[in-house]
C-alpha cells in the first residue's frame, strides 16, 4: 500500500473502530438474545450497514433511530439501510471499509 | 455496551472543566435517575428511616428498579399479545418455510427471511420481542453508574449532581455505609485495595447471586418457553452455549461496578426472574413445554383454552370443538367437487359413442 493510500484510510478510522465494536457485539452479545429483532436486517446488521455507508456518527444516529423504531408497537418488516449516494470506498470480506483501489 | 464501559472507565474529568461525553449524552437520564433516587430517599426518610443510613439509600436504589421496571411492563404485555397472534399466521409461515426447505445457501436464506418478515408485517405481528425492550435498560444503567461515580468526584469538590441530588445529599450519599464500613460507591477493586473485608464479602456474595439469578432466568426460558421451531435454529445452539459463558461476564462487571450499581442490577435480575416466572406460567409461548404444562394444569381443574386463547370450562371447550368440526364438515360438503378436466376431443368422442 502506498503512503497516499494509508493517508486515505485515516478518515475511515472512526467507522472502522465502530465496525470492530459492532462485529464483537454481533459475535458475543447478539447470540445470547437469539432472534429478537422485528425487522430484516436485524438492528445490529442495520447498524453495520449504516456505519459502512454513512460513517461512525451518522451511522450511529441511524442505528439508534432504528433501535427506537424496533419496539413492541412496530409492525416490523424489511427495512434496509439507505445506501450513500456516492459511496467511494471498498469493503473487505469482514465488512471493514477501506479506500477504493481505483482512482 | 463495551464501548460505553470503556468510556465510563476512563478517568473522569474534574468537575470544573473537561468534556464528559457519556455524561452529556445521558444528562436527561441522569437527571431522572437523581430525581427518582432523591424522591424515594425523601419518602423513606418520611417513613422513619434514618436519612444518612446506607440501608435508606439501598432501598432508594431498589425503588429506582421498581419505577423503571414498572414503567416497562406495558412493553412486555404488548410483546406477549403479539406472540399470541403468531398462532394465527402459523399456516402461512409454514408455506414460506416449505418453499425454502433444504435450501441452505446464503441467498435463499436471505430471501426466506425477507418473505417471512413481509408476512409478519402484513399481519401486524412479530414472533420476537423487538430490540428496544432489551436495550432500554442499558442507558438507565449507565446513568446510574455515572451518577454514582459522580458522587465520589462531586463530594470531593463539595458540589451536587446534575439535578436534585444537591451537595448535602451527595455528601450524605457518600458517607452512607452498610454494615458500618461498606460504601455504595465502592467497587470490588477498591474494596480489595482498602482491605475492607465486609465490602469484599458483600460484593462477592451479590455477584454470585447475580450470576445465579441470571443463569436461572435464562435456563427457564430455554428449557421451558421455546417453541419447537425456535429449538431448531442455530441461534438456539448459541443460546445454550451462552447460558454458561455469559455469567462469567458478571464476574468482570462485579469487579468494576460500584456496589450501588451491583445492587440495582441484582434487584433488576430478581424482578426479571419473577416476571419471567409469571409469564412462563400464565402466558407461555404457544407450542412450548410450558404451554403444555399449563394445558395439563387447566385440564386437571376441568378447564381448557378455547380457540381465541381464553380459559373456559371443559364443557364449553368441547362444545366449541364440536361446533368447529361441524362447521368444517359443512364447508367441505358445500364446496363443489372438483370436476376432472376433460379434453375437447375426448368429450366429443364420448358424446359420439353414446
Amino acid at each position: 500500500m502506498h503512503a497516499r493510500d494509508s493517508l486515505k484510510a485515516v478518515p475511515l478510522i472512526p467507522r472502522n473502530l465502530a465496525l470492530g465494536f459492532l462485529a464483537l457485539y454481533r459475535r458475543i452479545i447478539s447470540p445470547m438474545y437469539g432472534d429478537v429483532c422485528a425487522y430484516y436486517p436485524s438492528c445490529s446488521a442495520y447498524a453495520v450497514g449504516a456505519v459502512q455507508q454513512h460513517g461512525a456518527i451518522k451511522g450511529a444516529v441511524l442505528a439508534a433511530w432504528r433501535v427506537l423504531r424496533c419496539n413492541p408497537w412496530t409492525r416490523g418488516g424489511v427495512d434496509d439501510v439507505q445506501p450513500h449516494k456516492n459511496f467511494r470506498h471498498a469493503l473487505t470480506p469482514r465488512g471493514f471499509v477501506v479506500p477504493s483501489r481505483k482512482d | 455496551m463495551g464501548l460505553d464501559l470503556l468510556l465510563a472507565n476512563t478517568p473522569a474529568p474534574d468537575a470544573g472543566g473537561g468534556f464528559d461525553l457519556i455524561g452529556t449524552i445521558l444528562w436527561p437520564l441522569k437527571w431522572a435517575v437523581e430525581l427518582i433516587l432523591v424522591a424515594w430517599h425523601w419518602l423513606l426518610t418520611l417513613a422513619g428511616l434514618p436519612a444518612a443510613a446506607g440501608v435508606t439509600w439501598v432501598l432508594s436504589i431498589v425503588g429506582l428498579v421498581i419505577v423503571v421496571r414498572a414503567a416497562l411492563i406495558p412493553l412486555f404485555v404488548k410483546q406477549i399479545k403479539s406472540q399470541r397472534k403468531m398462532m394465527e399466521i402459523a399456516p402461512e409461515l409454514r408455506k414460506v418455510q416449505a418453499k425454502y426447505k433444504g435450501k441452505r445457501d446464503q441467498l435463499s436464506r436471505e430471501a426466506m427471511s425477507r418473505e417471512t418478515m413481509a408476512l409478519y408485517k402484513k399481519h401486524g405481528t412479530t414472533p420476537v420481542s423487538s430490540c428496544l425492550p432489551l436495550l432500554v435498560q442499558m442507558p438507565i444503567f449507565f446513568s446510574l453508574f455515572s451518577v454514582l461515580r459522580d458522587v465520589t468526584i462531586h463530594q470531593q469538590a463539595g458540589i451536587g449532581g446534575v439535578g436534585l441530588l444537591n451537595a448535602t445529599l451527595t455528601q450524605e450519599f457518600y458517607d452512607a455505609k452498610l454494615f458500618g464500613s461498606v460504601s455504595l460507591h465502592q467497587t470490588l477493586g477498591e474494596a480489595v485495595d482498602a482491605k475492607n473485608t465486609p465490602a469484599i464479602v458483600l460484593l462477592a456474595v451479590l455477584v454470585v447471586l447475580m450470576i445465579l439469578s441470571q443463569f436461572f432466568t435464562q435456563l427457564q426460558i430455554i428449557s421451558k418457553n421455546l417453541s419447537p421451531e425456535a429449538k431448531t435454529g442455530q441461534a438456539y445452539q448459541m443460546q445454550k452455549i451462552m447460558l454458561y459463558i455469559l455469567p462469567l461476564g458478571f464476574i468482570f462487571s462485579g469487579i468494576f461496578f460500584p456496589l450501588g450499581v451491583v445492587v440495582y442490577w441484582f434487584v433488576s435480575n430478581l424482578w426479571t426472574m419473577g416476571q419471567q416466572f409469571l409469564v412462563i406460567r400464565e402466558m407461555p409461548t404457544p407450542g412450548s413445554e410450558a404451554a403444555k404444562a399449563r394445558e395439563e394444569r387447566l385440564a386437571r381443574k376441568g378447564k381448557a383454552i378455547d380457540s381465541s386463547g381464553k380459559v373456559v370450562p371443559m364443557a364449553a371447550y368441547e362444545q366449541e370443538q364440536q361446533r368447529l368440526l361441524e362447521l368444517a364438515e359443512k364447508a367441505k360438503a358445500e364446496t363443489p367437487k372438483r370436476q376432472q378436466p376433460v379434453g375437447k376431443k375426448r368429450a366429443k368422442k364420448k358424446g359420439e359413442g353414446q
